[in-house]
């Protein structure tokens, strides 16, 4: 078991980062009824994780007790019927799933599989919770059209069920559906926090941490509670007895973007474009989401940049972020990103040097 | 049969026994090599008729071409021959005819003939010359005129006649007064006649009623005037709408029921407007059967046809230097000399493969290696016409088997069979030679006829293979005979025909078939033709709307005469300007994508201004053109991609990269647009998509050719993402969810892997024996299977999926060749990027695979439990509790791995925990629990573990809360339900059902 979920924090009471909002919650769900809640906040943050701790404090123990379920809806769309397969995690008390794997047809699921849940209400009227949560991850990237479709049925069904949802930018989720809910938000960790919870991973794992190594962690892991954990075990992996100025390993990919930006530095020209589309093919074969890769490119550009460009150029990225968003082909855009910047980057070296 | 001028002699006897005239006639002038126009052209004709010479004997010709020479050669005093029937008469000529087409040159003095026995009849032929030379004048209008005239129209003609004659027709333009106009014959002569008025008309016609008559006319010549004028008066009332017929109006009504595209379809190898080069090329071809379906003909000739090719092909290059210095006359754009001129230029090029391809027929003299002909190229040139013409000008008979026709594998191998294989019994009835039309154009059914050609072509090499030396032998003795016996299989020509050569069921004819690619013809060659076609039926066409309609329609010949049919229908004379509005069809077949992609990134050049001779601007008209180009290929996503793919290796002046970052611009509106209608279906929003294009065009088109790639890297980026989703996709499914929860797809590739890959392989881990291991280490170890485990990951051969049994005995292999079985490293592989990832030794490698598959065995009993969490939450306390408590140090790690799964391996939990040392060292995974059992007395022992995992539990679950007991119960139920006989059946859903009373005092023991 890797740290990252061997110390993850299984109650609301043992979170360390967050305790105010996880005391909040806490008192939210033991004294009165639950609303829908909408909990967004970059990756790496712990939305899961109290999530997670918010069902176990719900419904105890048995909310730990799931199972995978590969789930094919069939969806009477007007003429034909589609066929949805989703994978979900189910226990007695909630369901969980990503629906925006299901492409164009997220909005069947959700409004599928919240009339299921409403249907099939949990017999024992004993215990004190007469409805079922439905986690939805990523509901940012969730079409418009089943967000629209989900407001509707938030209301409709509240009596039997509770949304909770997930997402990284609250931004890009509509605002009827944010009204529904009780808006969390989890910021990220701050490197102070981060070097907390590390310093706790290190005195139960026994291990002599030198003054500020736990700071230097916190400070490459960009502010991912999940990332500086996993850092820490690789650099305990590598190298125990830790010394004060140990190689933090980079991510691979992130040594990759600032190769490319390197590239971008040295030459502009349609030639070494052509060059860096095939490195930047190479991130995106990776699995590397583009936006993350444009951010990051950005990120490493700025660096080296004068910064009378600064402003123009992440400018640029924005505007080229939003049109990536809106097209398909994320390499078109990423491309185009770079071939502003070239443009831009080598007028400015004219104008200076001549 | 004919072959190639052996003997004069001979060969008249053997056409003396053929009936067919035609294809003689044609053969012979393909294969007479043609002589330069070397001599200074003498372009006086005698004035005098030489008609009171022909022989009233003649016979009635059922042909149109030969009968109008047939005169000549009855006039030829020196003909020794023996008699002939009146058949023969006519086949001589055309090989006279050929001569004086060539121009008159040939015959003047210094001309190198290209044969011994061309020379030998060139005596005789300059004795004719006079007729001769008269001769051609009759030819110049002749086979413009319908069938049916003949020498009798020449007995009547006097002498006045014949000198207007010299006026208005005559092989040079330069020679008439006035307008003139091309005239081609049947046979491929072309003259100039001149236009003038009725009196001109009149005698044409003239002529043409004549012809009705059999032999010579008994009617005198006023008589036949005046029928003539009165004819011609009427005709006139008649088609006055029509407008000016030149030639032969009286033949129009009845012919114009029939197509024009059959009724002009050539007859003669002459006539072909295909490449001439092809054509020669087909035709060679052909010939090389000869050997081998005429049998010995060609044996005896062959050598003199070498040396008759070789001194030709010197002729040529000479007469190459001649036509440049007697161009003067020549220049002149007569038809004549342009096909004269394109011929020789054609066989200059062509001299030199023509000369290796006989010798290589020389060596292998059976039949050509190649055995089937695959014609292919776009619709309407004239490929089936081709092959037809061909085959009948050397002397097959075609067999056409087309997409119309039954397809299928077994009645096709029937049909070749029959037409291939067997030699037709009746006597005179020629070879067959196929014709296999469309072969690319059923996929389903056009594969039969596919399969069985290629059958018989590879029995055909293997026999050939075997007989290599046998057949040389066979060849000195020429025992044709018996070599048809033995050779079952392919024996006559197959010519195949196709419009699209790379479509996928050829893919095996064309490795052994010889492939020609159709090329368009000239425009030029196509509009001459047109003109002769437009003069015949009187559509009134002026060369340059001609030209543009064979433009338009891109040479294709078919399309051109049914458009011009069509308009002749509606009484509308072709305007150049309306042939994109009227209703010629426009060409619909699409470009590929990498032409589209050359005219995009290709800036126009000289021929296209030309053809914007309209009021358009050329702007506007090349984004007409291109948007045409575009939209009729339809397929944008495939076009913008590939420009994208090509658009950043183009050398465009771009020093700011301005340019660059338009074009991407454009790029990424296309992909939003796409995006956009993908999304909601507006497929109507497509026709914005070429708009871009066209832009893109705009800014970057070059003048010099670029060099296009097909875009493929999209293509591969996107199946190999799709598969490493993939990958990702099943580890995810395969991880428990309790951790898997906590992770996307996506962010085990952003986040997890990296590091990830690091703490799979500590650089600490050395490869020592396990029992050397400090303790520490073992911890490590422990740990490290234990991440293993639970991210469902393990080591795998990269060849070969290793059985368990095998692992030990390839403890040898290299460790290179162990990888993460969800192939991890895979996703930190950047092309041009060296992580800085420490590899594990393979020995390590390899303890760690059987330490996995260890876990994994003790787990296999137990999955489901992995899903209770209680399993998850105790393991912690079970993990702390359980490293001090171990003594046995050897199983260590074991027992970590254990107590993840408290449930199954209590056979081990209880050592630990009890102190017991009742079982030896475990050194197997799946040895252990069998091996256990074995030490113990069965049935105590599984109460004992049974009962004392329950307590163990139950204490600590206690204080989490009462309703886990039963829950417990239930889990470790399971557990032992594959291993002992049941205790406790535990039921899926919380119904908490004990079926079995169970004893407090069975577990205390």
């Amino acid at each position: 078991m890797l740290w990252v979920d061997k110390y993850r924090p299984k109650t609301l009471d043992k979170v360390l980062i967050h305790d105010d909002v996880a005391q909040n919650l806490k008192k939210l769900v033991t004294e009165q009824d639950c609303p829908h809640l909408l909990f967004y906040g970059p990756p790496g943050s712990g939305k899961k994780t109290l999530i997670m701790a918010l069902l176990r404090q719900m419904f105890g123990p048995s909310a730990d007790k799931v199972k995978v379920e590969n789930k094919t809806w069939k969806v009477d769309a007007g003429t034909r019927t589609i066929d949805i397969e989703l994978t979900t995690l189910l226990s007695t008390h909630h369901v969980e799933m990503n629906p925006a794997d299901a492409g164009f047809q997220d909005r069947y699921v959700v409004q599928e599989i919240i009339k299921e849940m409403a249907k099939n209400r949990p017999l024992d009227t004993k215990g004190k919770k007469s409805f079922k949560v439905l986690v939805l991850n990523e509901v940012d990237k969730l079409s418009r059209e089943a967000q629209h479709s989900l407001r509707r049925t938030m209301e409709k069904y509240s009596s039997s069920c509770r949304l909770i949802l997930c997402c990284n930018s609250s931004s890009k989720v509509t605002e009827a559906v944010r009204s529904r809910c009780l808006n969390v938000r989890i910021s990220a960790p701050t490197e102070n926090e981060i070097v907390r919870v590390l310093e706790f991973i290190g005195k139960k794992e026994g291990l002599q941490l030198p003054p500020g190594f736990a700071a230097r962690i916190a400070e490459k892991a960009n502010r991912s509670l999940r990332r500086a954990i996993l850092l820490f075990e690789t650099c305990r992996v590598q190298q125990y007895p830790f010394t004060h100025n140990q190689a933090i390993p980079p991510m691979d990919w992130e040594e990759y973007v600032s190769e490319i930006a390197s590239d971008i530095m040295k030459e502009q020209s349609p030639k070494r474009l052509f060059q860096v589309r095939g490195k930047l093919y190479e991130l995106l074969t990776n699995c590397i989401p583009p936006e993350i890769i444009l951010k990051r490119l950005l990120y490493e550009l700025l660096k080296k940049l004068d910064s009378e460009l600064k402003h123009e150029v992440s400018f640029w990225a924005a505007y080229y972020e939003h049109r990536m968003c809106l097209g398909q082909k994320a390499i078109f855009h990423l491309e185009a990103f770079v071939a502003k910047f070239m443009s831009i980057y080598k007028g400015f070296l004219i104008a200076t040097f001549g | 049969m004919d072959m190639d001028f052996p003997d004069p002699q001979e060969l008249e006897w053997l056409e003396a026994n053929n009936s067919n005239l035609q294809d003689d006639l044609v053969f012979e002038e393909f294969d007479y090599p043609q002589p330069p126009p070397s001599p200074p052209p003498e372009p006086e004709y005698p004035p005098e008729s030489p008609e009171p010479e022909n022989p009233p004997q003649s016979p009635e010709p059922e042909h149109q071409t030969p009968d109008l020479e047939s005169k000549i050669p009855s006039s030829k005093p020196i003909l020794s021959l023996p008699p002939k029937p009146p058949t023969v008469q006519p086949q001589t000529n055309p090989k006279k005819r050929f001569r004086s087409d060539v121009g008159p040159d040939l015959i003047g003095p210094g001309n190198v003939g290209p044969a011994a026995d061309v020379e030998e009849k060139r005596c005789r032929i300059d004795d004719a010359e006079g007729e001769k030379s008269d001769d051609e004048d009759w030819l110049r209008y002749s086979p413009s005129k319908a069938a049916g005239n003949g020498d009798t129209d020449v007995a009547m003609v006097t002498d006045e006649v014949v000198e207007e004659e010299e006026r208005v027709l005559s092989r040079y333009a330069s020679e008439i007064v006035g307008d003139c106009l091309p005239i081609t014959g049947l046979d491929g002569d072309r003259v100039y006649a001149k236009i003038c008025g009725v009196e001109n008309e009149e005698r044409v016609k003239k002529l043409d009623i004549k012809g009705n008559f059999d032999g010579l006319s008994r009617e005198p010549i006023r008589v036949l005037m005046q029928r003539m004028e009165h004819g011609e008066l009427s005709k006139a009332l008649q088609a006055s709408i029509e407008g000016e017929k030149v030639v032969n109006s009286s033949s129009a009504p009845v012919d114009q029921e029939q197509l024009w595209v059959d009724k002009y379809a050539p007859n003669s190898f002459m006539e072909l407007l295909s490449d001439e080069h092809t054509n020669r090329e087909v035709l060679l071809w052909l010939k090389q059967w000869d050997s081998c379906v005429f049998g010995s003909e060609i044996k005896s000739t062959a050598d003199d046809i070498l040396s008759a090719l070789k001194r030709h092909s010197s002729a040529v290059q000479h007469s190459k230097f001649h036509t440049r210095t007697y161009g003067n006359q020549e220049t002149r754009l007569g038809n004549e000399n342009f096909r004269t001129r394109n011929y020789q230029n054609q066989e200059n090029n062509g001299s030199k493969d023509i000369q290796e391809l006989w010798d290589k027929k020389r060596k292998q003299s059976g039949t050509p290696e190649q055995k089937i002909l695959l014609l292919c190229g776009p619709p309407g040139l004239g490929k089936t016409t081709l092959a037809h013409v061909a085959a009948r000008h050397c002397g097959y008979r075609v067999v056409e088997i087309n997409a119309s026709d039954d397809r299928s594998s077994s009645t096709i191998e029937a049909k070749i069979l029959d037409v291939v294989q067997m030699n037709s019994v009746v006597a005179d009835s020629k070879p067959k030679c196929l014709v296999i039309d469309e072969i690319d154009g059923a996929l389903g059914d056009g594969k039969g006829a596919v399969d069985v050609i290629l059958k018989m072509v590879s029995a055909d090499r293997k026999t050939d293979s075997g007989k290599e030396n046998t057949t040389r032998e066979e060849q000195s003795v020429r025992k044709s005979s018996k070599r048809r016996q033995r050779n079952t299989s392919l024996l006559r020509p197959v010519i195949c025909i196709c419009n699209d050569l790379y479509a996928p069921v050829l893919r095996p004819l064309r490795q052994v078939a010889k492939v020609h690619v159709f090329v368009q013809p000239t425009v030029n060659r196509v509009v001459n033709r047109l003109k002769y076609i437009c003069n015949k039926e009187g559509v009134k066409a002026n060369s340059i709307s001609l030209t543009a309609l064979a433009e338009y329609t891109e040479c294709d010949i078919r399309s051109c005469l049914n458009t011009l049919q069509f308009l002749n229908k509606k009484k509308e004379t072709l305007n150049m300007l309306e042939i994109s509005s009227q209703v010629v069809g426009r060409k619909d077949a699409s470009k590929s994508a990498l032409d589209i992609w050359k005219e995009i990134f290709q800036k126009s050049r000289v021929k296209r201004e030309r053809r914007s001779m309209t009021a358009f601007s050329t702007m506007s008209n090349e984004f007409e053109f291109l948007l045409s180009l575009i939209s009729n290929r339809g397929d944008y996503d495939l076009i913008l991609d590939g420009i994208h793919e090509n658009i950043l290796q183009l050398n465009y002046y771009d020093p700011v990269m301005q340019k660059t970052v338009k074009c991407l611009d454009n790029l990424e509106v296309s992909d939003m647009i796409h995006k956009y209608i993908m999304r909601t279906q507006r497929m109507s929003l497509l026709v914005y998509q070429p708009q871009v294009a066209i832009a893109i065009h705009g800014l970057i088109a070059q003048v010099d050719r670029p060099n296009i790639e097909w875009p493929k890297s999209f293509q591969r980026y996107r199946t190999m993402s799709v598969e490493k989703t993939e990958i990702l996709h099943s580890w995810h499914n395969r991880i428990s969810p309790n951790i898997s929860r906590h992770f996307s797809s996506k962010s085990f590739a952003e986040e997890l892997i990296s590091p990830f890959l690091h703490i799979l392989s500590p650089p600490t881990l050395k490869p020592v024996a396990l029992h050397l291991k400090s303790e520490k280490e073992k911890i490590d170890l422990a740990q490290l299977v234990n991440t293993m485990v639970s991210y469902a990951l393990t080591f795998k051969h990269l060849q070969s999926c290793p059985l368990p049994g095998g692992r030990r005995h390839e403890d040898v292999l290299d460790g290179s060749l162990l990888s993460f079985d969800p192939p991890l490293e895979e996703f930190i592989k950047f092309k041009g990027y060296s992580s800085c990832h420490f590899v594990l030794p393979s020995a390590v490698k390899q303890v760690l695979i059987h330490e996995v598959e260890k876990l994994k065995i003790l787990q296999g009993s137990t999955n489901r439990c992995m899903d209770s969490p209680d399993a998850c939450n105790k393991e912690n306390h079970a993990l702390a509790g359980k490293e001090n408590l171990s003594s046995q140090s050897s199983k260590s790690y074991q027992e970590n791995a254990s107590s993840a799964m408290p449930l199954n391996a209590k056979n081990l939990s209880i050592q630990a925990q009890h102190g017991l040392s009742l079982v030896k060292p475990l050194t197997t995974g799946a040895g252990t629990v069998t091996a256990s059992a074995k030490v113990r007395s069965p049935e105590k022992t599984k109460k004992l573990s049974g009962s004392s995992n329950f307590f163990d539990r139950f204490r600590k679950i206690k204080s989490n809360g009462s309703q886990n007991v039963d829950h417990n119960v239930q889990a470790s139920g399971t557990a032992e339900r594959d291993l002992r006989p049941l205790l406790f059946k535990f039921n899926e859903g919380f119904t908490n059902a004990v079926k079995r009373p169970v004893r407090m005092r069975d577990f205390l023991l």
